[in-house]
């Protein structure tokens, strides 16, 4: 059963955040181990597994780039895996620039400036993500999830570089 | 996790950080980029009219067993000619730093990265070759 049925939801990548917490807590209700104290381990060890698959589902679909990588797997996207290098020349020479500009930031206000340019390319990066899913446009949506892995992990970046500034280890 | 000190040494004192004009036509540039984790790593190479790499240069924004691998290709192909250098495999890397099992993709991206390099450098050759026959039309 994927993360989407588990939940009672339909695979797709908009979400609500109100409408996944609900169908969680419905399901944490269900399963829930004090619900089965009482019953046979056979259907003791199902409540279980049942509630760490529902906490994964969870986790999943609740970061919304996570959400997307899942879904398109789930399309059968070709996702690159590890150890591998990308073939998208100018994801990387994006990335290596604006990992140069972070380096070169000294002040907190400087880096909370490419901080929030890359978080308003991530947010656009992701709604545009909507249309390419409907179009099942499987080389764009790849292109696409690479590129908002990139701009995520430089979110990331950019808090660890904001902290070594505020302590001065910068 | 117990890294070996050669890592360690290539992590704290990385040899020949830094960049090479990209646009010179006798150097070479790698970028590649490992999509799990987010890192790039920038590896370029120029080389002299001898046909050996004189000088390499790298610029890795990654965890620090990118960095010394990276680091440590830039010592390696130094003084090499570029089919030397070709030969430089992610394995010999991963022994001599002595890299724990999953940091071995670091190495695979240090030697996509100077094969990238080379490439780079073969291309603006095949380049020159094509204008110079054109103007000896």
């Amino acid at each position: 059963m994927d993360h989407f049925a588990r939940l009672g939801l339909p695979a797709a990548l908009d979400l609500d955040a109100g409408t996944l917490d609900k169908a969680y807590f419905a399901g944490q209700r269900q399963w829930h181990p004090d619900r089965f104290v009482a019953k046979p381990p056979e259907e003791r060890a199902k409540a279980s597994t049942e509630a760490a698959a529902l906490n994964d589902a969870y986790r999943t679909l609740k970061n919304p780039l996570d959400r997307a990588v899942y879904l398109a797997a789930l399309k059968g996207v070709d996702l690159p895996g590890d150890g591998k290098t990308i073939d998208d020349p100018d994801l990387l020479m994006e990335a290596m620039e604006a990992r140069e500009e972070l380096e070169e930031a000294g002040t907190v206000r400087a880096v909370d400036a490419l901080a929030a340019k890359v978080r308003g390319d991530f947010d656009k990066a992701l709604k545009g993500l909507g249309s390419l899913f409907l179009a099942n446009d499987k080389p764009a949506i790849r292109k696409a999830l690479l590129r908002l892995r990139y701009l995520d992990k430089f979110g990331e970046e950019a808090r660890a570089r904001r902290t070594n500034i505020e302590r001065g280890t910068g | 996790m117990a890294y070996s000190e050669k890592l360690i040494d290539h992590y704290e004192n990385p040899r020949n950080i830094g960049s090479l004009d990209k646009a010179s036509d006798d150097v070479g540039t790698g970028l590649v980029g490992a999509p799990a984790c987010g890192d790039v790593m920038k590896l370029q190479i120029k080389v002299g009219a001898d046909g050996l790499i004189e000088d390499a240069k790298f610029k890795t924004f990654g965890c620090g067993s990118a960095i010394a691998s990276s680091s440590l290709v830039t010592e390696w192909v130094k003084g090499k000619t570029i089919d030397e250098a070709e030969t430089i495999k992610n394995t010999d890397i991963a022994k001599h730093l002595a890299l724990p099992p999953v940091k071995i993709h670091c190495s695979v991206l240090a030697e996509d990265a100077i094969k990238a390099a080379i490439a780079d450098y073969r291309a603006k050759m095949a380049q020159k070759d094509v204008k110079k026959d054109e103007a000896a039309e």
